[in-house]
Formats: structure tokens, sequence, C-alpha cells
């Protein structure tokens, strides 16, 4: 029964942090879907969301206003807006310098340029995040980070417990997924994302502002994604190097679910979260994310496409 | 205002030059008291000031100067003249290779510095001390690791408990504690430990001598830190049923997510008395990541912190800095400007190398001595503090207070009866 009701704890946490891991991997997922730029700035972009839902909390008082129930959760979201101007601006201003209709003339298609530059950025993040926030770690106030709901089965001998902040956390970050997902396949707008990610030519020649489609893609998957840090931001303490501790995830999310599946993604970053709590069953703690890159290149191997990746490279 | 020093940082070439020729001239002819103002004596204080360990070097900043300040109003060195203690600051960064070249900086640029005190992290002090043993300027230390008095160094003074022997004596301390409190002694134990350095060589003598306490590992997990999710660990302790967790953590972020997560399984707030290793658990940084409430209970064991006899300074530590609580690193460089001071006074003179004999010969039960667990400060031949031993903490009321020693105890240790 106590393996059981391990097992069961397990799948639980497993499940509520990798619907955390699969918001953050849709968000860079997003971006090199359509712009096929490989953002290794993705983490550092979480942590400024981590830091602006944390100032929206406290400079808005919404502890006072909505309670430490609801208010990181609104203090996340309203990361989102603020988060995705400095996508667009930094897709504006630096990435297009590297993406889109001008690597024509770049060597290896622009990716070295790219690499370097969101390296860069990363490390600028980095210390600019150092010079104004400081070393000292924090997390947003939530009540709801260690209350649980006990489900108790077999007459109460087997209890699992949900926790709160992440349960609200996982639906938080499914329901965005699907409004992405909606406005992906629904809108106009998503239509035209999707046509820059196909072909950036075709789409041009269809009168569609493939360079605005990159400012678009670059300020949502980075918004998406400081939304995931938002979440994680009332259970974990962050500092501005919090980044460098969930960007490998992301990109083992990302390409386990298949790279440029925007719901492949979420899905590998969901399967991340179950491996690594689940590994713990079996393995020494240790090795939680050993048992994730064991996976990862087993699927590599397997099926290098990715869980829900196509096959064949986009023409 | 005398007393308090600039933060001194930045090598050049030309400092490197100068520093590697001071080097060599301070280690043939050492502390002179050349080039100082009248009536003043140079001290140092090497600690990080910049970097991911800026806010501890700024809390022990802070001690240093609130000391060199009282000792300077009462008087400074009498046997020097009433001479007035200089506190010169130096930012060991956040790696070794920084800490040593501001160790080195700190011996070229300062011939006539006569002792120091630093540098927080056991890795930065192994490395600075290297320099300062060359340039035979007693340096004076909180930090825990063994080798800091075992390499066969004769300017290093620790003042705290060296973390194997603080490790040893943890144990049998705690049983001794939980029968005092409980009426009966623990007979099962789990260990939660991080991987690095300082809590494995923690939880290594527990794990080597329970057995010999008659106490039963049920539970022994290792992790890497940071965490991300501490349910699976949390629930293993919760199956083994422990009597008592040993659970040394070293990363703030580790230490939220398992004290709530055992909040959300119940086993917070003493259920199941938990004790760490160092200021992790009792750091006031943790006030901005947790409730206090669900600290209460946690256990911590340290080399120094807020004890019986320290409240007026202790305020005006709290005052000055706007901190909750002095802790260990405040009360340490405290503590150590005035050794400097005790040692200056039975040296009678401002040169390093008398300062250094006298440190070894030293043996004071007052003044300098209430800042210090065991209430003495006497040096043995490795330069280790006879008398240090841990102290205990515990959360209670909101706060860290001290349980152990009990002539430094500020209040008495709590322990659930089962």
């Amino acid at each position: 029964m106590l393996q059981l009701e391990g097992f069961l704890q397990a799948l639980n946490a497993g499940l509520l942090l990798g619907a955390h891991y699969g918001l953050m991997c849709v968000g860079l997922s997003l971006i090199f879907g359509v712009m096929r730029v490989i953002n290794f700035a993705h983490g550092d972009f979480m942590m400024v969301g981590m830091y602006a839902a944390f100032h929206i909390f406290t400079l808005l008082g919404l502890g006072a206003l909505l309670g430490e129930g609801a208010g990181p959760y609104v203090a996340a979201l309203l990361a989102a807006p603020v988060l995705f101007v400095l996508g667009y601006l930094a897709q504006r201003f630096l990435v297009s310098r590297v993406t889109g209709t001008r690597v024509g003339n770049l060597e290896g298609e622009g990716h070295y340029a790219q690499l370097i530059l969101t390296l860069g950025l990363s490390l600028i993040l980095q210390s600019g995040g150092q010079i104004l926030f400081g070393s000292v770690p924090v997390s947003v106030p939530s009540e709801l980070s260690s209350e649980a709901w006990e489900l108790e089965f077999a007459g109460g001998a087997l209890v699992v417990f949900v926790n709160q902040a992440r349960a609200w956390g996982a639906v938080v970050a499914v329901a965005i997924v699907t409004l992405l997902v909606l406005l992906i396949t629904r809108s106009r707008t998503g239509k035209s994302l999707r046509a820059a990610a196909d072909n950036v030519q075709a789409a041009l020649y269809m009168g569609i502002d493939v360079d605005r489609a990159h400012r678009l893609t670059f300020g949502l998957g980075v918004a998406i994604t400081a939304v995931a840090g938002g979440l994680l931001a009332s259970s974990y303490p962050f500092t501005p190097y919090v980044g460098l501790e969930f960007v490998i995830i992301m990109y083992a999310g990302v390409v386990l679910g298949g790279l440029g599946s925007t719901v492949g993604a979420f899905w590998g970053g969901l399967l991340i979260g179950v491996i690594q709590q689940c590994s713990a069953l079996l393995l020494p703690t240790q090795l939680q994310n050993t048992a994730i890159f064991a996976v990862f290149l087993l699927v590599v191997f397997l099926r290098p496409q990715g869980l829900l990746g196509r096959v064949s490279e986009r023409t | 205002m005398q007393g308090i020093g600039v933060v001194e940082r930045g090598t050049t070439r030309r400092r490197l030059m100068a520093g590697a020729a001071a080097v060599a001239g301070a280690a043939l002819a050492p502390g002179s008291g050349r080039a100082q103002a009248p009536g003043t004596v140079k001290v140092g204080l090497l600690v990080p000031l910049s970097g991911i360990y800026a806010r501890f070097g700024q809390l022990m900043r802070m001690g240093a100067e609130i000391g060199v300040r009282h000792i300077n109003e009462q008087g400074g060195v009498p046997s020097l003249g009433g001479a007035k203690l200089d506190l010169h600051l130096f930012d060991a960064g956040d790696s070794t290779e920084k800490a040593k070249n501001a160790a080195q900086r700190m011996v070229a640029d300062h011939p006539d510095l006569v002792a120091c005190s630093g540098a927080y992290l056991s890795s930065f002090t192994l490395s600075a001390t290297e320099v300062t043993e060359r340039a035979e300027l007693p340096m004076l230390t909180l930090s825990y690791s063994d080798l800091i008095t075992t390499r066969g160094f004769r300017y290093v003074f620790q003042t705290s408990a060296r973390a194997g022997d603080q490790a040893k004596v943890t144990l049998p301390i705690m049983l001794d504690l939980a029968e005092k409190a409980t009426g009966k002694r623990p007979a099962t134990v789990a260990i939660l430990t991080d991987n690095t350095a300082s809590s494995l060589s923690f939880v290594q003598p527990i794990r080597e001598g329970s057995a010999g306490f008659g106490v039963k590992i049920v539970m022994d997990e290792t992790f890497t830190p940071p965490l991300s999710d501490a349910t699976q660990l949390i629930q293993k302790v919760r199956s083994s049923r422990p009597e008592m967790l040993i659970m040394p953590i070293t990363v703030i972020s580790d230490v939220k997510l398992l004290i709530e997560k055992m909040n959300e399984f119940g086993l917070g707030r003493g259920r199941v008395p938990t004790i760490g290793s160092g200021i992790a658990m009792a750091q006031s940084d943790l006030l901005q990541n947790i409730r206090p409430a669900q600290m209460e209970g946690f256990i911590t064991v340290v080399g120094n912190w807020d004890a019986k006899g320290q409240d007026k300074i202790i305020e005006e530590f709290k005052a000055a800095t706007g901190e909750p609580w002095m802790g260990q690193n405040g009360i340490a460089t405290y503590g150590d400007m005035w050794i400097m001071r005790d040692a200056l006074e039975k040296a009678g003179k401002s040169d390093r190398r008398a300062v250094a004999e006298a440190l070894r010969t030293i043996d004071i039960t007052e003044g300098a001595a209430l800042y210090y667990p065991g209430r003495r400060v006497k040096f043995d031949a490795n330069g280790l503090r006879e008398t240090a031993g841990p102290v205990v903490v515990q959360w209670q009321n909101n706060k860290p207070l001290t349980v152990y020693p009990q002539d430094s105890a500020m209040a008495e240790i709590t322990w659930l009866k089962r």
C-alpha cells in the first residue's frame, strides 16, 4: 500500500510540475517553430517574468487586494504583457537582424549569429538582473504553496496530497495552451504565424507581413514562458540565475515533444515532469535529472522527430 | 569617519607587480606599522562584497564596523596609547581565485595591516590563507572546514568548531536535548541531505556513529540541489516515520520546498524534529520566501549565533542594519574585532608577528570571549579555538533562537512528545 501511495504521489507531483514545464516549453517551441531561432536566452526571459510577477504582486499590493491565494496567479498573468513588449522589442531591434528575410546573406542561415546573439542576451539579462534585483532569493508570497487537498483512498489507508499552488498553476497552464492553440488554428493572426513558419517567401508573396509575424511570435513565446515562471515563482525562490536551472529542461521538452510542435512541446514538458518525479521511485534521488536525459536520448534514438514532430522537413 | 574603511577591489598589472614585490617584502620584514596615521592600527576584513555572496559579506561588514566603532569609542588599544582601529575592507568576490587575488592585494597594498578576518566560505578562506600565511598576517575565521587548521599553518585562527567536530557531537547533543525535553531518547533517525561537501561531511559521522548511540537509520536520501519539487523526498520521510530527521540543506530554494512540503504533509512545526546544519535554515533571507510560522520548531547547528548577554549589541545591530537578528556572520566579525584588540593590547605593539604570537598565547574569558560559544578565547597549537563547539539554534516564535550551549541559550529547546 505504501508503494502504491508513493507511486500516486509521484505521478501527481510529476503531472502538476510537468504542466508548468510544458508551458515553458510551449513558449520556446513557438519561437523555434515559427522563426527557426534557438533562443538560448529563453530561461533568462523566464527569470525576468518571475521578477515581473514578483514586483507586480508587491507594487500593486495584490496580496492585500486579492489575497495570497489568487494574487500570485493574477501577478503571473499580468507579467505576460510586460514580457510580450520586452520580447517584441528584443525581436524588433536585435533578433530580426539575424532572422527572417535577412538571413540569406549570413553564414549558416544566420544560426551562428543567432546563437551568439541569444547567448549574449542571456548574459546581459543575468548581469542586468543581478544589478537591478540583487542576489537575495525571493518568491511571490502564496498561502497555497504549503496547502494541499488530501485525497483519501481505501478507507483512508492511502492518502495523496495535491499541492494547491501547483494544482491551480497547472490549470492556468492548460488554459493558456488551449487558448494559444485556438489562436494559432482559428484566428487570422494564427494563420499568418503558421504561414510565416511554413514558407517565408510564399507568405511574403501572399501579402503577409513576415517581420510582424516574427515580432508577435517572439513576444508571445517570451510572454508564455514568463507566465510559467510567474506560476512557479510562488513555490520556488529565484535569483537572476534561475533561468539556467530550467533552460535545459525546456530544450529537452521541446525536442521530446517534436521540434516546432506547440502541443507536442507541452506534452514533452509534461512527460519530463512525470519522469523526473517517478524516477525517484526506482533510482537514487540524485539521478532524477539523469533519468530525464536517458529517456530523452532514447526518444532521439528511436523517434528523432520527437513524439508529435513531423518526419519531413518543412519546405 | 575613522575606523570605517572603504572597499578596495580591482586589479591592474602595475598593482599585481607591486603586489608581488610587496608580498616578498612583507614576508621578509612584516608589519612595522609604518605609513599609518599616528594613533591608528590597521585591521582588515576580507569578505565577499560583490557577486552572489555579497549579502553575507555585507552582514559581516556590518558586524565588524560596529565592533570597531565600539572599540574606538571605548578607548581603542590602551597599551598603544589608545590607538584606534582602522578597518579596511577587501572584496573577496564570488570565487576562490578572486578571494586569493583580493588577499594578495590586501597584503601587497597594506604591509602595515596587523590582522584580518574573513573570508565567509571555507573555500575562500582556504585560498586566502595561503597568501596571509606567507605574509605572516594573522587571520581570524568563522569558516568550518577541517582543513583550515590541519595544514600546519601558524597564522590562521579558527574561532568556530570544525565541520567534522560539529558533526561528531551533533547526534549525542541532540539525543540528550530530546531526552531532557521529553524524557525519551529518539531511537530512529532519517537522513535527508543535499550532496554539497559541507552537508555530506556533516552527515557522514552520523551515518557511521548512529548505531553506537542506539539509533537506527530508517531512511537515507541524498539529492542534488536545487530541487524542482520535494514531494518524493518528504513522502519517503512520511513513510519511514522517523523520530528525528537530519536535514542539512545549503540552498534556500530547497529549504523552502522541503519545509513547505513538510508542513503540507503535516510533518512540520516540530512534529518530526528536524535538524539542519549551517545558516541556510536560519538566515534572514528566508523571511522573504517562507512564512516564519512554518519554520517553527526547525533546528540548525551553526558555529556561532546571537546569545545570552549580547542583547545590547544585537539590538544596536538590528537598529543599524534593519536585520531581524544578528546571526553568525555579524556576531563573529564583531567578536573578531575584539579579539584583535585584545591581542594588540597583549602584544603591546602594532606588529603582525607580535599580534600572531599574542593570539597563540591569549586566554580570555571576558570581553571578546562573550561573543563565542564556550565563552573562552584560547587557541590550540593548530590555531583552533579550544572551546569552540556547535551552537544549536531553533525557530521559536518566528525567529531562530540559541538553545544550546546552556551558557549561550536564549530559550529552552522545544521537542514535541510523540
